[in-house]
């Protein structure tokens, strides 16, 4: 394996003779790529006549799922995984997919490509109080860069955009994942051109190129060291209101919708078969009880709280 | 309630609180529809005098009574025939129809195919939850096949309507569907039939928990709202790979469109027609 930029982690021989096999693992969300990166990297390594290994996990991701792929690659390979902390190149569509998968580089040789754009998907945010924070993780570049000194981040998706396609971004990452392997460019892009639809070749030619240049040249040096992930926003105001869930008693007729359909379970019947507010630190006010009472018992108020002090 | 209270929909002030509690079976879908042509009501902002509510007869027939609104009581079946008559008296009103499945589709099916034919521009909310509720559980034309009613004991053997398909094909302005589970989405809809300048079909899939769902063993209302969601395909779904995993549910949203011209403004254009051949002859 081979970083251009970096000499301090080169490592002879080329994976064509090594005795190990070269571990890349590539990860990130349904819908951006992942599997066509692999499948490119497998089949220049199958023209190339070496023996390649490729494991994935899609389908349930749907888009927006976790989505990752092992390709392993060299003279011989036994296993299609790869074991803890032996991948030699770590390359993330998405960070915190990136980060997820960080104990799986070698942490001492490895490499870690990642785009620094970030999904982040329903269920980091399975706190629905007012207030709650998303628990997707975020860590700055330096963070990282702290335990993986051969890291690089980089705004693949916004130089996928500039090209005009910003679903090239994971080509733009193919093309920083080619600096760090021994295969030369155009065998690349003969297995890219074959591998995207037809009306994207061009794009994902420049997309490649652009890549590979960001990470060379010394031009983009000061740029490889601005780039910056996106920081958590703030954490919102809370306590400015005060939720009243005004329920009519005598409307009620005990049918059970709201107890059952509550997202988070703080209403329950009493032992008059009468709905009542069980645990009213838990509602959310998102009304799913006012709106499914067939009888109009419920009626959620959301009351701004008064500021002045009296 | 205080003034710092946000302003929101209040469906007391569309109730006719004098009648309450309503006379629906707890868990009636019924009243979750209510709630969402309220909703709709008031987010278009429609003048409750300017509102014309025409029921039929039915558990369906009786929720148009609960709306503090100008409302009619009608024959069993012809509530499409008294808003036609209606809104060609009195075009300035915004008439909607509620009326069942027994009651649209069976009695006053006959009504239904002309009313989708004729295009005039009004709203017809067809609540159906499968049986004849009110009157005891008999089977209607969109019980499903083998299910038990009063009047099928050994289950039904009919195939049931696909009242959409059948409105559509009788050139309805706009048809479309939805569960009571899904209340913004149900608000959307009757707002675009409400808007849509023409005949508006919509099928509410309701649930009937105390005869039809007791019957049937479907459980509680919860359960028997849940297993709509299941058997019911929402429209942004519709071409996505989630199709062959749903290949038979039935289809909710807007779904079918005839942008037709409307039966008062083609009435109107004939009477002036006629009306100019008179003075030509006098």
């Amino acid at each position: 394996m081979r970083v251009s930029t970096s000499s301090a982690v080169e490592r002879e021989p080329s994976p064509t003779t090594a005795a190990e096999p070269t571990n890349v693992l590539i990860v990130g969300v349904g819908g951006q790529g992942v599997i066509t990166v692999s499948k490119v990297l497998a089949q220049l390594c199958l023209q190339n006549k070496l023996k390649v290994k490729q494991s994935e996990i899609h389908g349930m991701a749907k888009r927006g799922g976790a989505v990752f792929s092992h390709v392993r690659f060299g003279r011989e390979v036994y296993s299609p995984t790869i074991p803890l902390g032996q991948a030699d190149i770590l390359l993330a569509l998405e960070w915190a997919e990136g980060l997820r998968w960080l104990p799986y580089l070698n942490p001492e040789t490895g490499t870690f490509i990642s785009d620094t754009q970030q999904i982040i998907p329903p269920f980091s945010c399975r706190n629905r109080k007012r207030g709650a924070t998303s628990n997707y993780v975020f860590r700055s570049v330096e963070q990282v860069k702290q335990h993986v000194p051969n890291s690089y981040a980089v705004d693949a998706t916004g130089m996928a955009e500039g090209l005009g396609n910003p679903r090239a971004a994971n080509t733009v990452l193919l093309g920083m994942l080619s600096t760090a392997l021994d295969f030369s460019v155009d065998d690349w892009q003969a297995i890219i051109a074959q591998s995207v639809p037809p009306k994207t070749v061009e794009v994902n030619r420049q997309a490649f190129l652009l890549g590979r240049e960001w990470i060379q040249s010394d031009a983009h040096k000061e740029e490889r060291e601005q780039v910056e992930v996106a920081k958590p926003p703030p954490a919102p105001v809370v306590d400015d209101v005060v939720i009243d869930l005004e329920i009519t008693e005598a409307w009620c007729k005990g049918c059970d919708i709201c107890v059952k359909m509550c997202p988070e379970r703080c209403l329950a019947l009493n032992s008059s078969e009468i709905v009542e507010l069980a645990n009213p630190d838990a509602c959310t006010a998102c009304r799913l009880c006012e709106w499914l009472c067939p009888d109009f018992a419920i009626a959620v108020h959301v009351h701004k709280k008064e500021t002045a002090i009296a | 309630m205080t003034e710092a209270s946000m302003h929101t929909f209040e469906i007391r002030d569309y109730l006719r609180q004098e009648l309450m509690p309503h006379f629906m079976c707890p868990g009636c879908g019924h009243g979750i529809a209510l709630r969402a042509l309220l909703w709709a009501i008031y987010e278009l902002d429609i003048d409750k005098d300017r509102l014309a509510i025409v029921s039929g007869i039915g558990c369906s027939g009786r929720v148009g009574a609960y709306i503090d609104a100008n409302t009619m009581h009608v024959t069993h079946g012809r509530p499409l025939a008294y808003a036609t008559g209606l809104k060609l008296a009195r075009p300035d009103l915004e008439v909607i129809v509620i009326t069942g499945d027994g009651d649209c589709l069976a009695i006053g099916g006959n009504h239904l195919i002309h009313a989708c034919r004729r295009n005039l521009n009004f709203t017809c909310l067809m609540l159906n939850n499968e049986v004849y509720g009110m009157t005891g559980g008999q089977v209607s034309p969109t019980t499903t096949v083998d299910r038990f009613t009063t009047t099928t004991p050994l289950g039904n053997h009919e195939p049931g309507f696909d009242s959409c398909k059948l409105a559509a094909a009788a050139g309805a302005g706009l048809v479309g569907r939805e569960i009571t589970l899904q209340v913004p989405a149900l608000k959307n809809l009757i707002k675009e039939g409400i808007n849509h300048p023409g005949f508006a079909f919509l099928e509410i899939i309701s649930d009937c928990t105390e005869i039809y769902g007791r019957k049937n063993q479907l459980g509680e209302s919860p359960e028997m709202m849940l297993s709509q969601k299941a058997s019911t395909r929402s429209d942004v779904y519709r071409n996505t790979v989630d199709q062959p995993f749903r290949p038979n549910a039935f289809e909710t949203g807007v779904l079918a469109r005839n942008d037709r011209a409307e039966y008062a403004d083609n009435y109107r254009k004939h009477v002036e027609k006629t009306m100019d051949v008179l003075k030509s002859g006098d």
